[in-house]
């Protein structure tokens, strides 16, 4: 049985995610130096602007030709480049366990094999990537490191997990949210099956903390469209509540309410400018993944 | 009163509880599916639990209703249409059939006569009797024709009686019919369920009694006007069948006038004939025929339901008797396409003259210039009662009197018959003997000479008045005022009634009076024919004025040329000539009946073939035509009843109609067994499986459509 990232991807998904980079929209904080805009001035080759010279200053840092059209000195400064820190927030609340069919993955599994693909992006970029896996708690929060070799052993200990039984999504956010002190990626990979309200401010505290944050809000294709063709008796996942239902007449109503329900995470995630996008688990993840990046990359010029 | 031929089958009713049953077995085997989260399918079943549950309670009880009305379609219910319908169709009853006999009833349907419908009609109904119900059949004709006089209970027989029937050539009164019809069931014993069927091809005419009646009953509010009391239409259930066609077409000839009724051999002969049409406008050709051979064809455009007249001119008669045929095309009435009509032309009119030769001569001279003119015979007075008038189209008394009592009495007669007596006075007789004449215009008061100075008179035509029976229209030659010179002349009494002064010679001596005497006329002059009172005999206006007297006497007691149907007339009236060893033949070629009513007068007893009489003459060679006989063309006439004016008409409590054999038998079965409702919950059934059939349908449709998948394009939006 393969382990790590080979059991979420194979190489010629790999190969196709290969070239791919996930870009922050906005200036991030790393610990090494890297493709994104730091929000520190330091040693990069983009000139940011100048300021007075102070003793212990590195000579070679002051402007002459300034010095020589003003008689100050003032030394020159550049922005500074550091790497993207990623953290992947994985639901693995009782809602992701569901499978409409058996042709089509669970939707924690689904996410799981996503977040493996955005991981593989990630430091296929030289970037860090870490994983916080929540369910009724923060059950794991691993390490973000620059390494295939952190990763592998993250994916292996995701493979570990199963769907929970609740879900208290809003409340870890919350708490992850306070840990993550520098600025980074928050992705966040969820049915977004909680209290609505409570998950947008959740949302809102990763945006205060100047977070780039992205949802991807997965569903199964059932739970859009309710395309049952027999009536049941339905079980709630998270609760066991039962509840007997015939889909075929409530179809209609039930797409209106599930059209609300994501038009309001639509609107609050515009607002907030976070990046949203619903991922259906029927979609193949490297393509998915791939046309995501791409467009994000289009629109981030 | 509701009950049901197979209550066996309520037990289906039960079935109504299927569509129940099957809701509640299909939830309880509903299997559990886990599902992410409940809260959009609760706020879904919440917004849609009202129409849902519409939608659901809808087809529960169309459903149901469909078992239901299966359930009692399969348990036959029935409606009795009377309350005591369940014994009612057990019950003794005592049926009357009448069948209208008018020829309109041969109009050729589709599917054959109406008459032979009718008759399967009426069969049909007896053979549905049970065996003990009895029946009796009339014929709707001019007077009610029993065919089945007393009700019976051998159904075979009447049957039989009824298939055996044809239709008669005349009209018929559906109301006398009935009204005879209801008599004889009511003569019959026990109080049994009375039950009468008209069969009848649903044209108005026959019903005209029962209209009249009607109408006397609101005017004068006296039932006892009615031929059927205001009881009898309670007590008896009335069943019509209207067989006819309901846009019925039809033409035909209805009348022909000749003119002159006499004809001289050379003269022209008017046929006008007079074309009837029911249905819409259009047009149509007549033809007429003589003896066999087409004399001329019109087309004429009656307007819709009406009458129009069209004359044909017809020239070269020879002396003798031509049977003349009109015809109009051929349609679905074919009785009344043909009339027939008798032509006599005449080489002379034959005139009797009596009286001495002296008196005569000049009368003689005029009416036959010829030595041996067989149409004018002169005799003495003497010889009379040898003569037989009836040879002769006049009779000229010239000074003939005195006559013998039993000649007197011949010579009114002969005039009462339609003969022409005209009297010429003269001096043999005093003036007495005209008093036993009573036919004449008035009574002879006195011979006057005249003197000479005063003997110069102008004839004067005294115009005939409005109201005045004998006409006299020969006019004087323009511009001249024909004068004659009299020496003696004859006062004349009051005239009597039916007479008037023809002709007067000056202001106040009349020459010529007449009288219209029974079916003939009578004459006087008040100068002799000889030239020894006056100079008339020798004027030019002699002969005119003898030959338009006897002409005027003869059209009164002519033969008319064709009669109709259903009447009794006299012999003589119809038959020119008749003597009682004639033999008369139909045209079918019986004997036709004649009744001695004594007094030498014969009277046609049973005129019912239409065509042409022919008599064998004793010792003649060939049978002659003598008449042609016609049907009466008012039932050719075709204006179809509504049931709506039945019901006015003839006001029967329960009155039933029908429009062919099919919907009487029904209407019987439903009268006498009560109307099933088997067939409408049938259909009902049918329209209920197709309304949910189409409904589940629908809601089918609406939430596959409601159900369109949400796309979500590559930026991650839902596409609606």
């Amino acid at each position: 049985m393969n382990e790590g990232i080979a059991a979420f991807l194979n190489p010629a998904q790999m190969a196709k995610l290969n070239r791919l980079a996930l870009n922050s929209r906005y200036v991030v904080e790393g610990t090494l130096a890297g493709r994104h805009r730091s929000a520190q001035k330091g040693a990069s080759t983009e000139f940011a602007d100048h300021r007075a010279y102070m003793p212990g200053d590195d000579l070679k840092r002051i402007d002459w030709k300034v010095l020589g059209r003003t008689d100050k000195y003032f030394v020159r400064r550049y922005q500074d480049e550091t790497n993207l820190r990623v953290y992947l927030l994985l639901d693995r609340s009782g809602s992701m366990g569901y499978s409409s069919s058996p042709d089509l993955p669970s939707k924690f599994k689904y996410a799981c094999t996503l977040a493996a693909a955005m991981s593989y992006v990630v430091l296929k970029s030289r970037d860090a990537v870490g994983m916080c896996i929540y369910g009724e708690k923060l059950d794991a929060s691993l390490p973000c490191k620059n390494s295939f070799k952190v990763l592998n052993n993250s994916l292996k200990i995701l493979q570990g997990y199963k769907p929970s039984k609740g879900t208290a999504g809003a409340d870890v956010m919350h708490q992850i949210a306070e840990s993550i002190n520098r600025r980074a990626m928050i992705v966040i990979i969820s049915d977004l099956l909680d209290d609505q309200p409570e998950i947008i401010k959740a949302l809102a505290h990763f945006r205060k903390k100047l977070h780039d944050v992205i949802v991807l809000h997965t569903l199964d294709p059932v739970e859009l469209n309710l395309d049952l063709k027999r009536g049941a008796e339905f079980e709630d996942m998270e609760n066991g509540e039962r509840l007997i239902a015939d889909p075929r007449s409530l179809a209609k109503e039930y797409k209106d309410l599930m059209g609300e329900f994501i038009g309001n995470y639509r609107k609050s995630c515009a607002e907030m400018k976070i990046d949203y996008r619903l991922v259906k688990t029927d979609e193949p993840i490297d393509t998915f993944v791939r046309a995501y990046l791409e467009e994000r990359k289009r629109l981030s010029r | 009163m509701l009950v049901f031929a197979n209550p066996v089958f309520l037990w289906a009713l039960t079935a109504a509880a299927i569509p129940l049953m099957l809701h509640m077995f299909q939830r309880r085997r509903t299997v559990v599916t886990p599902f992410p989260t409940l809260r959009f399918l609760k706020a879904a079943q919440k917004r849609s639990s009202s129409r849902v549950r519409f939608e659901n309670i809808l087809l529960w009880l169309l459903r149901t209703l469909l078992l239901l009305m299966l359930g009692f379609a399969f348990a036959m219910p029935v409606i009795r249409t009377t309350a005591a319908g369940s014994w009612l169709s057990r019950t003794r009853r005592d049926v009357a059939i009448v069948l209208d006999a008018s020829y309109s009833m041969n109009y050729e349907l589709d599917r054959g006569k109406v008459w032979e419908t009718c008759k399967d009609a009426a069969a049909a109904v007896i053979e549905g009797l049970l065996p003990g119900d009895r029946v009796c059949v009339y014929l709707a004709a001019e007077t009610p024709i029993p065919v089945i006089e007393k009700p019976t209970t051998e159904h075979a027989t009447v049957i039989q009686a009824i298939r055996a029937l044809t239709c008669l050539p005349g009209s018929s009164k559906l109301d006398e019919a009935v009204a005879t019809a209801l008599a004889a069931l009511e003569q019959q014993e026990g109080r049994r369920e009375r039950e009468i069927y008209v069969m009848t091809d649903g044209q108005s005419l026959p019903w005209q009694g029962f209209r009249d009646a009607a109408k006397q009953d609101e005017t004068v509010n006296n039932e006892d006007l009615a031929v059927i009391t205001r009881e009898q239409r309670d007590a008896v259930s009335f069943f019509a069948m209207l067989a006819g066609a309901k846009t019925p077409e039809n033409s035909w000839p209805a009348d022909v006038k000749v003119s002159p009724l006499i004809m001289l051999s050379g003269q022209t002969a008017r046929l006008n004939v007079r074309v009837g049409h029911s249905g819409a406008a259009k047009q149509i050709t007549v033809g007429v025929e003589i003896d066999g051979q087409e004399r001329g064809r019109r087309s004429v455009t009656p307007e819709a339901d009406s009458e129009t007249g069209v004359e044909f001119v017809i020239n070269g008669l020879e002396p003798g008797i031509h049977i003349a045929r009109i015809t109009t095309p051929p349609d679905a009435l074919p009785e009344d396409d043909e009339f027939l009509c008798l032509l006599r032309v005449r080489k002379q009119l034959p005139a009797l003259i009596v009286g001495p030769q002296s008196a005569t001569r000049y009368l003689k001279a005029a009416l036959a210039p010829g030595a041996a003119d067989e149409g004018v015979r002169q005799i003495d007075a003497a010889e009379l009662d040898s003569v037989d008038l009836r040879d002769y189209q006049a009779v000229f008394l010239c000074d003939a009197f005195p006559l013998a009592g039993q000649a007197v009495i011949r010579l009114e007669e002969y005039a009462h018959n339609g003969g022409v007596v005209i009297v010429f006075p003269g001096d043999r007789a005093e003036i007495a003997a005209y008093e036993d004449m009573g036919v004449l215009p008035a009574q002879p008061q006195s011979v006057e000479n005249i003197p000479v100075e005063v003997s110069a008179r102008p004839l004067r035509r005294i115009p005939n008045s409005p109201e005045q029976i004998v006409n006299f229209n020969m006019s004087l030659p323009p511009g001249t005022v024909p004068t004659i010179a009299l020496k003696r002349v004859m006062r004349l009494g009051e005239m009597r009634e039916s007479a008037a002064i023809l002709i007067t010679a000056g202001d106040d001596t009349p020459l010529l009076a007449g009288r219209a005497v029974g079916r003939g006329r009578a004459f006087m002059f008040t100068v002799n024919a000889d030239r020894d009172w006056s100079t008339f005999p020798l004027t030019a206006f002699f002969l005119p004025v003898a030959h338009q007297l006897i002409r005027q006497g003869a059209g009164a007691s002519i033969q008319p040329p064709h009669v109709v149907l259903g009447t009794q007339p006299p012999v003589n009236e119809v038959i020119p000539e008749h003597r009682a060893d004639d033999i008369i033949s139909t045209p079918s070629g019986s004997q036709l009946a004649l009744r001695d009513t004594g007094n030498r007068t014969y009277i046609i007893e049973n005129l019912s073939e239409p065509g042409i009489y022919t008599r064998a003459k004793a010792g003649a060679d060939a049978p002659e035509p003598v008449m042609a006989a016609n049907t009466d063309r008012t039932e050719s006439h075709l204006i179809p009843v509504a049931p709506a004016e039945l019901e006015e008409w003839t006001s029967f409590k329960k009155l039933f109609v029908a429009n062919d054999p099919e919907e009487l038998i029904k209407l019987v079965d439903e009268y006498r067994n009560g109307r099933s409702l088997a067939e409408i919950c049938l259909w009902l059934a049918l329209l209920l499986a197709l309304i949910e059939w189409w409904y589940a349908n629908r809601i089918l449709r609406k939430q596959t459509g409601a159900s369109e998948k949400l796309v979500v394009d590559l930026a991650g939006k839902v596409v609606t």
